[in-house]
């Protein structure tokens, strides 16, 4: 049996779960980032699909409103960067 | 490949596509300019619009104001079951149900139609089969001879029961307007069942049913009463409506107009409807009260369309718009034909 009471954490096991709560938070950063992007997307795409198929002209604009929520998972992954890289 | 129908992704692109589509309609202004060309102008300026594929297709056997009449109704036909296409989901049985209002009037053209003699050809011409009977389905029923016949036709459609039941009396007495009755007190039955399905906007536009009821019963009370047809009016009212019917069949009966309208006038909030109903008193034409009804009906729809917008509201107010486009070019062109004065032409407009 361990005793949990009298168990020591040593340095390298400090470091190796900091790394690990780095990634971990890294990779909430991204992903939640990329959850609320879609959401957004998900009407402005069925709008733009809507507006396209009506006319052909609107697809570059469409097209544009429909990357704007984009900028959200950028976010995400610049302060996922700055988590691992810095 | 899987379909999406659920979430409001669906909505949001049935809205959009037929919002792009009422942008597309008519305005006031293109009225007013189109009441002062000569009909040949008129058919080359809507040949540019949304009405070229039509126009083009049926030029070589119509001409004049039956070219653009029946040009018309091929493309209202066109549209809606386009638009019937378009439609996800449950949004489909919805706006079936709501087409339905087609297959009723149809069916009582070529019932009255054949009843009168008139030939299948210059009954085609009037039919627009924009419900869930298509043109293949609408050729087959007026085909045939007798009113039985046309009965038997439509044996396994959603109209089959009432015409079955109701139809002899018809024919007996020579008229149909009870058998039409009938047919739209199913077609409201019917609607509100599905506005109730849970639909996006359904109980909203539950409110507007009951309004178009309302105003529907109104002007039957109005007519009958007018007819002197009384002890009639408790079994031509529609059920649904926000104005019980045993009130209405009591209306009936009042001897002085104020009384109605007063009564009339407690039984909504709606201001310009109210002012609609007050305009009774003053003994001005039904049909002008009638197109004012119409207008306000569709400014109703459209509020609510602004309300809810990604909603089953913007599919019927371009629904209507398009019903109301193609009823005005209708009334430019057989006003032009009539040779009436421009002003004449515009009391009849919807805009």
């Amino acid at each position: 049996m361990v005793d949990v009471s009298s168990a020591v954490l040593t340095a390298e096991m400090i470091q190796a779960s900091q790394a690990g709560l780095k990634a971990v938070g890294a990779g909430l950063a991204v992903g939640l980032a990329g959850i609320g992007t879609g959401l957004g997307e998900m009407g402005i795409g069925a709008a733009a699909m809507g507006a396209t198929a009506e006319n052909r002209d609107m697809f570059g604009l469409a097209l544009l409103f429909t990357v704007i929520p984009e900028t959200i998972v950028i976010f995400g992954l610049v302060v996922a960067l700055l988590l691992l890289f810095s | 490949m899987a379909d999406v129908t659920t979430g409001p992704a669906p909505y949001i692109y049935v809205s959009t596509r037929l919002r792009v589509r009422k942008a597309k309609l008519l305005r006031a202004e293109d009225y007013l300019r189109m009441l002062n060309m000569s009909l040949p102008e008129i058919t080359r300026y809507i040949e540019e619009l949304e009405y070229k594929t039509e126009i083009d297709e049926l030029s070589p056997s119509f001409s004049g104001v039956d070219l653009l009449e029946v040009a018309l109704s091929w493309n209202l036909a066109k549209e809606y079951q386009n638009v019937l296409a378009l439609t996800p989901g449950a949004m489909t049985g919805f706006t079936a149900a709501y087409l339905r209002r087609w297959d009723i009037a149809n069916v009582l053209t070529i019932l009255r139609g054949r009843t009168q003699g008139f030939k299948p050809g210059k009954i085609k011409e009037v039919l627009i089969p924009a419900g869930s009977l298509d043109r293949t389905a609408l050729d087959r029923v007026v085909a045939e001879e007798s009113p039985d016949r046309i009965a038997e036709a439509l044996r396994g459609t959603r109209l089959y029961p009432v015409v079955e039941r109701e139809l002899p009396a018809a024919v007996e007495s020579g008229s149909f307007a009870r058998l039409e009755n009938e047919l739209y007190k199913q077609y409201y039955a019917e609607l509100i069942k599905q506005a109730r399905a849970g639909i996006k906007g359904g109980n909203e536009f539950l409110q507007y049913i009951q309004l178009e009821i309302d105003i529907t019963n109104m002007q039957n009370l109005w007519r009958l009463r007018a007819g002197g047809a009384v002890e009639e009016i408790r079994d031509y009212m529609i059920p649904g409506g926000r104005i019980p019917i045993e009130e209405l069949a009591r209306l009936g009966s009042a001897e002085s107009v104020d009384e109605i309208v007063d009564s009339l006038k407690k039984r909504t909030n709606l201001a310009p409807l109210q002012e609609a109903i007050e305009e009774l008193r003053s003994g001005i034409s039904v049909r002008q009260i009638e197109s004012r009804l119409t207008r306000f009906k569709l400014a109703q729809m459209d509020r609510m369309s602004r309300r809810y917008p990604f909603s089953i509201s913007p599919v019927l107010v371009y629904l209507e718009r398009k019903r109301y486009e193609v009823y005005n070019l209708r009334a430019i062109a057989r006003g032009k034909a009539a040779n009436l004065a421009p002003e004449r032409i515009q009391e009849y407009l919807v805009i």
